[in-house]
């Protein structure tokens, strides 16, 4: 009896959730979203306040782990469905999946081994870059180009992590903003990128004959043909966030928290700095990569405007919002920070200053973000 | 030759006016290490604090009422009191409460706070999203030599800041705050047990390093004859190279930073081809350069690492 009441409840709470989420998405005015953003405010300062609310939470998650799972991954998946008459909430949500790619990757390096980089705008452009050149120009295959930008971006982030070695902490951030800085001015200056006029024409990728372009009709329902995108973030999302918890349980996520803690300690315990940290790099550049190719694909026109510094900024504020080594707490900071800037289209002109408002009191409230990493457990 | 000299000229006033904002990253640096990313806006406010005050005293019939060594220190006084006191509200209100924090958290809160000024200047000051024209003080004036011309203008504020920053390095080494400010940035516990306040000097760093970069604002836009909203970006970017491919924290450093990446920007628009697009590029290239080879600064502090 007590079991079915915990299943009940837990279902329950993660039914709340979703209504609030779905309340969140088709909220217009500005009230509404204001009132969502306190209400995880205050959730957060709950959990983190209160020890035995959040334990007997995390208790009941792990008692129906796969059911919990199950429940909420049936949601993702339906989120198209309930929002199927907004194409606009559909490309929200694709948008937030692409940042909760690049978030979750910035956080191998961020969050596990406490490298600060500056430059995600650069390897996700790098992708979405050699996504464009290759398909406009050689007419390639949007499935042989996606490894291909993945594989580009990678490169890129091993080229990138050499020269930053040896530097650290503000030395470290400033030559990663550096390399940014230059590769936006390189996009912007070279011809063959095609300069501020950026690439466009890019075709919407086709799969087993369907085009992407196209929505789909499942169960009678009409999807708009974002749905697509989103579901191919969702599966880049969902191999990202497997690899993720699967490297944070193994050897490297522990060679890389212990380098976040102490680097010489950690070199004297026999790791090899240099090696995991390099890793790091390029794991967090071949996602990137591969996000920056789907967002190429899927606006059909990419400039640099969209690779900018403040990018890499946003993108390192959602990994801080969310909570820093913890891949859901990133998540959840992703896409928060995806939805209110879009969201905030209503009060035009003052957007940018009132996420700017929003993102600086969500730090000062805080300080570690919404779900910080909880101390490793052994079970 | 004229040519050479001419460029050295800009080279000489773009470097000065990086200094003047690495100085403050230093600085702040120094006492609390931490990077204030705003600091660049704070250059855009100072210009702009610049603007209103002499529109104001303009209004008030100051400027044509009395002889200029009347009314220009007066005027000068007001707007560094103004652009510290902003600088030190930073401090207070949002800086303050992230000391303990994570440099990553302290870089991006100070990042949202440069969005925020950016864009309530954009938003609240009249026509902000233009440029702004930013008042000559000294007319169309100037002075030939051979066949160089220098604007009086240009003259007197690079003068100033070469002052300034004279001034800075004599305060630093001569005098008790100088003394106090070097004990703080070398152990703040060490500091306070000799009778120090360390708040007091953290405050005063961030007053001075504010009015110093006001004055690069004025600089600005008495260059360039007009200030944009979001100018202070990229000059906030290139303030913490200086101050870092120096070394952060020293404040020799942040000079010999500030004239690397002036003389290099100006040189590489004016000799390279297409150095003009360029220019920033060859600037960051530099800075990686020099971390590459020094990655802690040119000036760098000999450091221990222990566990």
């Amino acid at each position: 009896m007590r079991k079915v009441g915990s299943i009940l409840l837990l279902l329950g709470l993660e039914s709340v959730g979703f209504a609030v989420f779905v309340a969140f998405m088709v909220a217009e005015g500005l009230g509404a979203i204001m009132a969502v953003l306190f209400g995880v405010l205050i959730a957060s300062l709950a959990l983190g306040r209160t020890k035995r609310l959040s334990e007997a939470l995390r208790n009941l998650f792990e008692e129906h782990r796969k059911l919990a799972i199950a429940w909420g991954g049936l949601f993702v998946l339906a989120l198209p469905f309930i929002l199927h008459d907004n194409p606009y909430a559909v490309h929200m949500l694709f948008l937030a999946g692409l940042f909760v790619a690049l978030a979750i990757g910035l956080d191998f390096q961020v969050g596990s081994t406490n490298l600060v980089n500056f430059a995600t705008a650069s390897t996700y452009g790098i992708g979405a870059y050699t996504a464009a050149l290759l398909s406009v120009s050689f007419g390639w295959s949007f499935w042989i180009v996606l490894p291909l930008s993945g594989l580009a971006g990678m490169l890129f982030g091993f080229v990138l992590g050499l020269p930053t070695m040896k530097t650290k902490t503000y030395y470290l951030s400033l030559v990663t903003m550096a390399v940014g800085l230059i590769i936006y001015l390189l996009l912007n200056n070279l011809s063959w990128t095609g300069g501020p006029n950026g690439i466009a024409g890019i075709p919407t990728p086709t799969i087993g004959g369907s085009d992407f372009a196209d929505g789909l009709t499942v169960f009678g329902i009409e999807l708009p043909f974002q749905a697509n995108f989103y579901y191919l973030i969702l599966a880049v999302v969902l191999v990202e966030y497997i690899v993720a918890r699967r490297l944070h349980m193994s050897k490297v996520g522990l060679a890389w928290n212990a380098i976040r803690d102490d680097e010489i300690a950690a070199s004297c315990q026999g790791i090899d700095v240099t090696g995991y940290k390099i890793m790091a790099f390029y794991t967090n550049a071949f996602f990137d990569g591969l996000v920056g190719a789907i967002y190429a694909f899927s606006v059909g026109f990419i400039s640099p405007e969209n690779f900018a510094f403040m990018l890499s900024v946003i993108v390192i504020a959602m990994v801080l919002v969310g909570g820093m080594g913890n891949t859901a707490g990133v998540v959840v900071g992703a896409v928060l920070l995806t939805l209110i800037p879009e969201k905030l289209q209503v009060v035009e002109a003052y957007r940018l200053w009132l996420f700017a408002i929003i993102m600086l009191v969500m730090l000062l409230a805080r300080p570690r973000g919404l779900f910080p990493q909880l101390v490793r457990q052994y079970r | 030759m004229t040519h050479f000299l001419e460029v050295s000229f800009i080279a000489l006033m773009l470097s000065s006016t990086y200094i003047l904002i690495a100085v403050g990253f230093t600085l702040f640096f120094g006492a609390i290490n931490i990077v204030h990313f705003a600091h660049g806006d704070v250059a855009m406010l100072g210009a702009f604090v610049a603007i209103i005050l002499y529109g104001t005293a303009d209004a008030l019939g100051l400027i044509g009422g009395s002889p200029i060594w009347v009314w220009a220190p007066l005027l000068a006084a007001a707007i560094a009191v103004a652009t510290g006191g902003l600088g030190l509200l930073f401090e207070r209100t949002i800086i303050k409460p992230f000391r303990a924090s994570p440099m990553l958290i302290t870089l991006v809160a100070t990042v949202a706070l440069g969005i925020i000024v950016r864009e309530s200047v954009r938003l609240f000051y009249p026509q902000g999203s233009n440029p702004q024209v930013f008042p000559n003080l000294f007319g169309q004036s100037g002075i030939r030599l051979g066949e160089l011309y220098f604007r009086t203008g240009h003259l007197v504020m690079l003068g100033l800041s070469l002052l300034l920053i004279i001034a800075m390095i004599l305060l630093i080494r001569r005098t008790r705050i100088g003394l106090s400010i070097r004990a703080v940035s070398q152990n703040i516990e060490a500091a306070s047990l000799s009778g120090i306040n360390p708040d007091v000097v953290i405050m005063l760093t961030f007053f001075i390093g504010s009015i110093l970069a006001g004055v690069a604002g004025v600089l600005i836009g008495s260059y360039y004859s007009m200030i944009k909203f979001d100018v202070g970006l990229m000059y906030g970017i290139k303030g913490f190279s200086a101050a870092v491919v120096g070394g952060l924290g020293n404040f020799y450093g942040a000079i010999l930073g500030g004239l690397t990446l002036g003389v290099i920007e100006t040189f590489a628009s004016a000799y390279v081809p297409e150095g003009m697009a360029y220019k920033d590029v060859y600037a960051f290239l530099i800075v990686i350069f020099f971390l590459v080879f020094k990655p802690s600064g040119i000036l760098a502090e000999k450091q221990y690492e222990k566990v």
